[in-house]
């Protein structure tokens, strides 16, 4: 999608058209991200607020009707863009001025009035990314139990994914951080996270030594002894 | 229990098994070469014109027909080996071939078209001396034995016997001949020797006595060295001391008297000893279609060689019967190309400035070339060729190494004193060499001093030969590769050599030093260049040797000293009146040892006993009782003499065989209480501790190693035995164990493990054991040499190639059999039936239709793109 229409749309943001998102979830990450999600997630409604004006046939038409093929076969298409100075703005700033969707409101809306549960949602969110990895421990647990210790491609897969998760958690720790940032409880929830995620990949190991995938045993490093050197040279026989 | 036990077994014998040769790698990469031995009686089929049989009898107990015309075996009947076996006699009728068998024991006829057995007689006892056909008027109905003390006739088609007469003053009449002239009588002839000679005449009928007589001969010792019968019943004798040559006419009816014709002695004439044809002569006269007459000759040489020859003195085959009795034998890496050669001379030596190795680096380049254009020409002339035509004739100079070093040259030592070079995969004997004034009773001791690794010094080979009767030996030094003896001097040995020793010390020339003891423990060197000798005094304090003397009982340890002399530091005596020592083995040099313990269920390490310097000595009792008998296995070390096991078997009886390697020695015996043959494996670890990993020396191990032994039953006896050996020990191992059917028997080593457990638990599953049975299985996938038996099995020689999955072995005793074996499957080359057309082939497809299908997508979406 292009920035023309986000910017386009961005101007004609109903709030009562939050409610055509596709879940409540969706509705609280758009609450919680920052700038720039809200502009992609605002491109969202756009669309949707496009596609609800556009008519039934049009699947998606909106955005095919810049398209040179695709707008021959279009009967009418609208074009909501208006007021750009960048694109195709010239050809269709006669007819901008007309064209206003529904609930169009110049003044931009306040939206003051979630402000309190915004924040505690915020907090409940950064908790939540931070006892993720913890939640998952009795998980593991109960996989660790029924894989076994065979050693064939089911376990070793688990293993395999059972260390790779923490390790690959720890190494993005600053985009986690990140997420945290909103949250004042920061610094702890990252404590709680990185613990999390060490506990896991402790756990891991524990199924790797279970599995005797570790070589801890003095069997592992029999391969690697030399064949002592010979100090006497000996040789003899029955006598010929 | 005992059914998972049974289905884990089973289960576990699927895993092992499928060792087996399949059908189309029959002589892929095994050979056999039959032999006979060496000729004793030699008849030509003279039944037929066009006949093309040949009949021997050796002294190997065969009876044998060849193809007259290319020397090849037609059948072969082998009998018991010693005195009961013996071929006394081989007479040829039509189609009947007669034999005196064991000392005079049994009578056989042979049908001589299929090699089958007409009858057999069973004879009375007494030592054979003669026998002969019997015909009345040209028919042959009857055969006569003349044993020391009875004359038999029997009858030739069933063997039955007509009639048997005792001879009459017998103690002191030596009759040593029978004849008969085609009358109705059969003439024994006697000797007292230096006195008289007797003839008596039999009646065929009866056997009554017809007529006795007794002639004159004062000169004669011995019918059957100096006589023989001529003609129609002319006895020609002869005599050595006056060169005189006298005949009787057998038959005669006046009082016999010997015609004396006295030779002319000249210097050219031969020194006469003996009327009879040598017996190394076999002569076929025949009268050819132009009614001249023609000849055929069999001769047997000194060296068991047996050559045929056609009239106008043409070599039609020979066939080296020495092969036959191969009493040690070595397998020599072969040479490098002479560009792989070059190219090491190019980077094996020290560089000499940047321009000359420019130079020779493009020399080199430039010989590489020329071989290349030179491949590409013969491949060229090649399929121009028909397609039978291409043969791949191995010669010496042909010879080379081949990518995984699995052809090489078997230097082969035979009782006659003959060595031979044969190529191991096409089994064409490459040089052959004769050495001549050996003994009978010569002992041999093969040596590789130097193998091809470094050129450009040839490889070279000693053979230690040693006269049983005076003691003395001496060396020759030979080229393996080519069978040419070296023109290094070899030192002179005026004292009696009681043991060689072989130095993994190195002289200048990169050739292996051999010690040779004397019987005055004194040491001589060879080579015994100033850099050896230096070499060695300052090792002398780290060289040991050891010597046993059987019939004293005694094992004594030495040490060298710098004068090199030596010095008694051990000596162990088991007294001869109650054991007598029959064998000892060391390990073999050449042996690696890739894991240095085991891995035992629960992950922890138990260490091998991994001692170079251990010693298996193995005695029986001279006691021969069953109740008392017994076998003993004692583990010496060989520097310290220090006794580390000893092992005694009781109720236990030989011949022991055995073999000793890495950790573990495992040895057969008959069973006399059970009267089975048994097998015992003794296996030696360290423990779960290393003493010290870096060093082995025998003179700090204060600790003795743990001993574990088991014992397991065997169904069948056998004759030797052999462990498999490849490059770096890793292969698990296999025991090659030949058996008296002429099958060599492929049984893996986890089958004689004895931490085989009795019950199984989790961790002797983790490790893999079989749980332990007693009877350890035959299985035929196991023969290594499927259908191709080896008569009488004396030895199996392993060596490693270059391939770790593969080990060399050849089997020697009357026949030699080469073959190749994997005793952990090929898994480090692809095999050879390996489908490369097929996988090629799908890959190609593979490839083909990825880029076909990248066009039409691409097409697809072009087209989609515009719609």
């Amino acid at each position: 999608m292009s920035d023309r229409i986000v910017d386009g749309v961005r101007k004609h943001t109903p709030s009562i058209l939050l409610f055509f998102d596709e879940s409540p979830f969706s509705l609280l990450w758009l609450w919680l991200s920052t700038e720039k999600r809200k502009q992609i997630k605002s491109e969202k409604i756009g669309i949707i607020l496009y596609i609800a004006m556009a008519s039934p046939g049009g699947q998606g038409g909106g955005a095919v009707s810049t398209r040179g093929a695709g707008a021959r076969r279009m009967k009418w298409a609208l074009e909501l863009s208006l007021g750009n100075a960048r694109g195709r703005g010239d050809r269709q700033s006669n007819q901008g001025d007309v064209m206003y969707p529904i609930g169009y409101s110049d003044k931009p809306v306040p939206d003051t009035s979630i402000q309190e549960t915004d924040k505690n949602l915020v907090e409940k969110r950064c908790w939540d990314v931070a006892l993720g990895p913890l939640k998952q421990i009795p998980m593991n647990l109960f996989i660790m139990y029924m894989s076994g210790n065979t050693i064939s491609i089911f376990p070793i897969m688990m293993v395999c994914m059972m260390a790779w998760r923490p390790i690959q958690a720890l190494m993005s720790m600053s985009a986690t951080f990140k997420l945290l940032e909103n949250s004042n409880q920061q610094w702890l929830q990252g404590l709680v996270y990185s613990v999390g995620n060490l506990l896991g990949s402790a756990l891991a190991i524990y199924k790797c030594q279970s599995m005797g995938l570790l070589p801890t045993h003095s069997s592992d490093w029999l391969a690697f002894i030399e064949p002592p050197q010979r100090m006497e040279i000996m040789g003899g026989g029955m006598v010929l | 229990m005992s059914k998972p036990t049974s289905l884990f077994v089973i289960f576990f014998s699927l895993f092992v098994m499928s060792e087996a040769v399949f059908e189309d790698q029959v002589g892929k990469f095994d050979w056999r070469q039959q032999y006979v031995g060496k000729t004793l009686f030699a008849h030509f089929d003279s039944h037929s014109q066009s006949s093309k049989k040949l009949f021997l009898a050796t002294d190997k107990n065969i009876f044998a027909s060849f193809n007259s015309r290319t020397g090849d075996l037609f059948w072969r009947h082998v009998d018991k080996v010693g005195p009961e076996g013996t071929i006394d006699i081989l007479l040829l009728h039509g189609q009947d071939a007669l034999m005196v068998v064991g000392g005079g024991r049994l009578l056989r006829s042979w049908d001589t078209n299929m090699g089958g057995l007409n009858w057999e007689a069973v004879l009375d006892t007494g030592s054979f001396q003669a026998a002969c056909f019997v015909a009345i008027q040209d028919t042959v109905k009857h055969v006569a034995v003349l044993k020391k003390a009875v004359i038999s006739l029997h009858y030739l088609t069933n063997g039955h016997q007509k009639w048997v007469e005792n001879l009459p003053d017998s103690d002191t009449v030596q009759y040593q001949a029978v004849y008969s002239g085609g009358e109705e009588e059969v003439y024994v002839l006697g000797v007292v020797p230096n006195s008289h000679l007797t003839i008596i005449a039999y009646s065929l009928e009866d056997g009554e006595i017809i007529k006795q007589r007794s002639v004159e001969a004062p000169w004669l010792s011995s019918v059957e060295s100096s006589c023989v019968v001529i003609g129609q019943g002319v006895l020609m004798c002869v005599d050595p001391a006056t060169l005189a040559l006298y005949t009787l006419p057998i038959q005669a009816e006046e009082a016999p008297q010997f015609n004396q014709i006295l030779l002319q002695v000249t210097p050219v004439q031969p020194r006469l000893e003996s009327v009879v044809f040598p017996p190394q002569l076999y002569v076929h006269a025949f009268l050819k279609k132009d009614d001249s007459v023609g000849y055929r000759v069999l001769v047997q040489t000194q060296d068991h060689a047996l050559t045929f020859i056609q009239q106008p003195g043409r070599v039609v085959w020979t066939r080296e019967e020495a092969l036959a009795d191969v009493v040690t034998m070595e397998m020599v890496d072969l040479p490098l190309t002479g560009t792989q050669a070059e190219l090491e001379g190019e980077f094996g030596k020290k560089a000499d400035g940047l321009f000359p190795m420019v130079l020779k680096r493009l020399s080199s380049q430039v010989i590489l070339l020329q071989v290349w254009l030179a491949h590409l020409w013969k491949l060229f002339y090649e399929a121009r060729q028909p397609h039978g035509q291409v043969k791949n004739e191995v010669t010496i100079e042909t010879l080379s190494r081949d990518e995984f070093n699995l052809q090489k040259m078997m230097v082969m030592v035979t009782a006659s004193g003959k060595l031979f070079g044969i190529d191991s995969k096409s089994g064409s004997i490459l040089w052959k060499h004769y050495l001549e004034n050996v003994q009978p009773n010569a002992v041999f001791k093969l040596i590789v001093q130097r193998t091809t690794a470094h050129f450009p010094h040839p490889p070279q080979c000693t053979l230690l030969i040693k006269d049983k009767d005076t003691g003395l030996a001496s060396l020759h030094v030979f080229n393996p590769i080519f069978g040419r003896k070296s023109h290094i001097a070899p030192p002179a040995l005026p004292r009696p050599i009681l043991q060689s020793l072989l130095l993994p010390v190195i002289d200048q020339d990169y050739a292996k030093v051999l010690l040779l003891v004397d019987d005055q423990y004194k040491v001589t060197a060879f080579p015994s260049t100033k850099n050896v000798l230096q070499q060695l005094q300052e090792m002398a304090s780290s060289i040991f040797f050891y010597l046993i003397r059987s019939d004293q009982g005694n094992l004594s340890g030495f040490r060298l000293r710098k004068d090199l002399s030596t010095e008694r530091i051990w000596e162990v005596v088991l007294p001869t009146e109650v054991q007598k020592i029959v064998a000892v083995n060391g390990k073999r040099p050449n042996e690696h040892v890739h894991s240095q313990g085991r891995v035992m269920g629960d992950r922890s390490v138990l260490y091998k006993y991994l001692n170079p310097n251990l010693l298996a000595v193995v005695t029986e009792s001279t006691d021969a009782h069953p109740e008392r008998a017994f076998v003993g296995v004692f583990l010496v070390d060989g520097v310290t003499g220090r006794i580390i096991h000893e092992a005694v078997q009781r109720k236990a009886r030989g011949p022991v065989h055995f073999v000793h390697s890495e950790n573990w020695v495992v040895y057969e015996y008959w069973n006399t209480k059970s009267r089975r043959n048994e097998f015992s494996v003794l296996e030696l670890f360290e423990g779960t501790e290393l003493y010290n990993s870096t060093v082995f020396s025998s003179l700090d191990r204060p600790h003795l190693p743990q001993v574990l032994q088991q014992t397991y039953i065997f169904p069948s006896p056998i004759t030797t035995m052999e462990a498999t050996l490849t490059e770096k020990g890793i292969t698990s191992r296999h025991l090659l164990v030949g058996l008296p059917s002429g099958a060599i028997l492929s049984l893996p080593k986890m089958f004689l493990d004895p931490r085989r457990p009795e019950v199984v638990t989790e961790h002797s599953r983790e490790e893999n054991l079989i749980p332990y049975a007693p009877e350890m299985p035959i299985r035929t996938e196991w023969f290594i040499n499927y259908n191709q038996t080896v008569a009488r099995v004396k030895g199996i020689y392993t060596a490693p190639s270059g391939l770790e999955s593969t080990c060399l072995v050849v089997a020697y005793g009357l026949d030699i059999y080469q073959t190749r074996v994997y005793p952990s499957k090929q898994f480090d080359v692809l095999k050879d039936d390996y489908d490369y057309v097929l996988i090629s082939s799908v890959l190609l497809a593979l490839f083909f239709a990825t880029m076909i299908s990248k066009r039409l997508a691409q097409v697809k979406l072009l087209n989609r793109a515009w719609r």
